[in-house]
């Protein structure tokens, strides 16, 4: 947290300075947050109870959202699919940052061998459509959320590798950094305090974009039958699982992918908000 | 030029004010401006940054943010330019009147060849045919000394340096004829040879075609050697305007005093300490010292059987010597490897060959606790205010960071030695919670000495530290310099490619060219007989104030005053 307040997201400085679509991208993150958090308290039924004699209602006064071909309340499981799905965006985008920031200060910062081998590595992940890389790799380690996530990892560090990378070759040849060198500062001392903090921002505001992909690519994967498996709500599934009723019952695909709409709209105007504020 | 004041003024200038809208509330720029400019005439305006000179020069030519409220009357040939319309406008600009910038290579489309942007204008305006336009541009860059117009009309921008980029944008400017000219810090940015070609071309564009010039700059010097009025412009008024000459002589108002008594060249010279500290053992020896940098490989270079790609030197075999407690300056133009054999000396990059001996040690065989003392015995002060500082650290933590790591000073200490340090390069303690965006120019420029300060170095390198600060507040820091190098004994290496500067600083001096030092000596023998003929054109492109010596006598006496 301590380089979003260097960021000036600060206490001191006044919300009602940031950009409109932050308080907007994240009031709905938020809220997202909350219906996730206290799922068992907003959600009406228990979104697997199956009822038989309730199969694909239409929505009503007791069943908001419909119920799907099992008689289970869309309304119940998109709220408990957001659970699923914020856990997701958190697992699919933390460690591909982690593993991306670090790859790209130590190559772009060192450079030379370091550099080249890393650099080569980022050549052949690139090489794949994204897409490909990861279904070849969930393909491979058997479907589940779990082996979603590690694949998600070893495919996703590349974009923030590179554009960590570009950012710290323009802040090390910066007078400050300099100047930290001449000081006698070592290269970890200038790295995490000097160069780290400054070339964050891109990589912050992309984070938020990625996330986004990483909604999609949950769902498409859920609904490929790789990522989470029934009967576990997640907005992918349940679209997937609607989908040989959508003439009949639009409503079992048609509420969790307005659901993942506005989680991903939320994202997109976080992104927006951060690049705005951080510029 | 010939009794302007009988003419009818080409443009008048009546109680111009100038407000920008923002959310605090408005911001007044211009307050209340006069002034009137006749056919012909060349007209300065000088002062610092933010004293509105830039922003009445765009007001002439409508080319402010709509956010502005533009008051008082401007009237250009008799008619009233505050009531324009964009389509008034876009007559004027171009055909009447035409602007020029400081940093042509940001005002020049870098996708556009310099013929097609210079005949933009003359299609547009003038209706010349595309083969026409061609022939004019070819015609243009010749008139503004471009040395082969017909190959120089399909160059890129890029392609061009910073000097013949300057005199591209001239000739577009007047491509229509126009009747008046802004030249808002059009030398600024090049080097002092190139500003004194490029002042040359403004005077002679002004004897042939009648040309009037409103020429804006922060440099007083520059005004004076081509501008026959001048106006002095302080916080958004006119604080003095006159011709040039008397203003000069007998200055009325403090600020222009100031003003002059900031120029580097009047400042009190003081004794010099020169041969006595020559004999003991040098601080610094460099011998023989080259670098070299390999240029980006190109598959092109395969095909002409070089498999590497040619190295570039920056510096070729450099010998000097810098003893403890002397100042030696080093002057030379951009791309002359002055900043080159600084970061050399600094250890910041690697020679190709030679030498760096400190105290007799090879500065890069060091290694360990040798090493780190070696960092802390020589310090860099850097050219950009903005861009030697971290952003995101408060000036506190930029000062605390290099002591608490070196443990200079106890935990409990710091806060104390912190403002110690302030207080030395007179910097309000109130500013220590900042962050350098919340700072100005001269105020950053204090926390890096201060920061160098910190280590206790014994060698000083400044590189260019004054070269991006308006004159008054290079005055403070040159100042500033000269009193802690007379309290802390520093020996100090002295980068400018101001003369003036080095003359008021230094005991040595060494004049670079290409990467080799073509002349040394002390300041005074190098400054009075220079020998090498490059140095003599250095010296001759220097504007230079003529100044009655009693106007210099009063000028010392306000050159601390407070700005």
């Amino acid at each position: 947290m301590s380089v979003l307040a260097q960021h000036g997201l600060s206490a001191r400085r006044a919300v009602s300075s940031w950009p409109g679509t932050l308080v907007l991208g994240l009031l709905i993150i938020g809220g997202w947050l909350l219906l996730a958090i206290f799922a068992p308290l907003a959600a009406p039924f228990d979104p697997n109870a199956v009822d038989i004699l309730h199969i694909l209602e239409a929505p009503s006064l007791t069943h908001w959202f419909g119920t799907d071909q099992a008689g289970r309340d869309v309304l119940s499981r998109t709220i408990f699919a957001a659970r699923v799905d914020l856990f997701m965006c958190v697992m699919g985008v933390v460690p591909p940052l982690l593993i991306g920031v670090t790859v790209g200060l130590v190559s772009g910062y060192l450079g030379g061998v370091a550099d080249a081998v890393l650099m080569r590595i980022y050549d052949v992940t690139v090489a794949f459509p994204f897409f490909v890389l990861v279904l070849a790799i969930v393909g491979v380690l058997g479907p589940g959320l779990g082996n979603f996530f590690i694949a998600l990892a070893l495919v996703g560090w590349v974009t923030y590798a590179r554009l960590m990378r570009a950012e710290v070759l323009v802040i090390k040849t910066s007078e400050y950094a300099l100047a930290a060198r001449s000081l006698g500062f070592g290269p970890l001392t200038i790295m995490l305090r000097h160069v780290l903090p400054n070339a964050l921002s891109p990589v912050l505001v992309y984070a938020m974009t990625d996330a986004v992909l990483v909604i999609l690519a949950g769902a498409s994967l859920g609904f490929l039958g790789m990522g989470a498996q029934p009967p576990l709500a997640e907005w992918g599934v349940m679209i997937a699982d609607g989908q040989s009723y959508v003439v009949r019952a639009w409503w079992i695909c048609f509420f969790p992918g307005l659901a993942a709409v506005t989680l991903g709209m939320g994202l997109a105007l976080t992104g927006d908000g951060l690049a705005r504020l951080l510029r | 030029m010939s009794a302007p004041d009988r003419a009818a003024p080409l443009l008048e200038v009546e109680g111009l004010t100038v407000d920008f809208e923002t959310r605090a509330g408005p911001v007044s720029a211009v307050r209340g401006v006069s002034f009137s400019l006749a056919p012909g005439e060349i007209l300065g305006i000088v002062g610092e940054s933010g004293s509105g000179k830039s922003v009445t020069c765009r007001a002439i030519l409508g080319l402010l943010p709509r956010t502005a409220r533009v008051g008082g009357s401007i009237r250009f040939d008799g008619r009233e330019l505050t009531h324009f319309s964009e389509a008034d406008w876009e007559h004027m600009r171009g055909r009447q009147g035409a602007m020029i910038f400081q940093n042509p290579a940001s005002h020049l489309d870098p996708l556009m060849r310099i013929g097609a942007q210079i005949g933009e204008s003359l299609r547009h305006h003038m209706d010349r045919s595309g083969p026409e336009a061609r022939r004019d541009a070819i015609h243009l860059l010749s008139s503004v000394g471009i040395a082969q117009p017909e190959l120089r009309v399909d160059s890129f921008p890029h392609e061009l340096s910073g000097g013949m980029k300057q005199r591209a944008l001239i000739a577009g400017a007047i491509a229509c004829r126009p009747r008046l000219l802004l030249a808002d810090e059009p030398t600024t940015a090049l080097d002092v040879t190139v500003q004194a070609r490029i002042l040359e071309l403004l005077r002679a564009l002004n004897r042939q075609h009648e040309l009037a010039i409103i020429l804006i700059s922060h440099d007083l010097g520059v005004i004076a050697e081509i501008c026959q009025r001048v106006l002095v412009m302080r916080d958004g008024a006119l604080v003095e305007q006159g011709r040039t000459r008397d203003l000069v002589a007998t200055p009325k108002h403090p600020y222009t005093q100031l003003l002059i008594a900031s120029q580097p060249g009047l400042r009190l010279r003081r004794p010099r300490r020169t041969g006595a500290h020559a004999a003991g053992q040098p601080l610094i020896e460099v011998q023989d010292l080259s670098v070299s940098f390999r240029a980006p490989f190109r598959w092109i270079d395969l095909t002409k059987g070089q498999v590497r790609a040619p190295r570039i030197r920056a510096l070729d075999g450099v010998t000097f010597a810098l003893h403890p407690g002397e100042t030696l300056g080093v002057v030379g133009e951009s791309g002359s490897g002055k900043s080159t054999v600084a970061r050399a000396i600094a250890r910041l990059l690697s020679p190709s060959a030679g030498r760096v001996l400190f105290d007799g040690a090879d500065v890069h065989q060091l290694t360990g606790q040798d090493l780190l003392r070696f960092r802390r015995s020589v310090q860099m002060v850097f050219q950009s205010p903005y861009d030697s500082l971290n952003p995101r650290l408060t000036v506190r933590q930029t000062l605390a960071e290099p002591l608490r790591r070196h443990r200079l000073a106890p935990p409990r200490k710091i806060d104390e030695r912190v403002a110690e340090l302030a207080s030395m390069v007179e910097l309000p303690q109130d500013l220590l919670d900042r962050t350098p965006r919340q700072l100005s120019g001269g105020q950053c420029q204090r926390v890096g000495i201060a920061r160098a300060l910190a280590m206790q170095p014994r060698l000083l390198i400044a590189d260019e530290v004054t070269s991006s600060l308006d004159v008054t507040t290079q005055a403070q820091i040159l100042s500033l310099l000269e009193r802690l190098r007379a309290e802390a004994g520093l020996t100090m290496l002295y980068i400018s490619h101001d003369l003036a500067v080095v003359r008021a600083l230094c005991d040595r001096v060494l004049v670079f060219q290409a990467g080799r030092i073509v002349e040394s000596g002390l300041v005074d023998e190098v400054l009075a007989r220079p020998q090498n003929s490059y140095t003599q054109t250095l010296l001759r492109a220097v504007p230079r104030l003529a100044l009655a010596p009693q106007a210099q006598f009063q000028a010392e006496g306000t050159a601390h005053a407070p700005g």
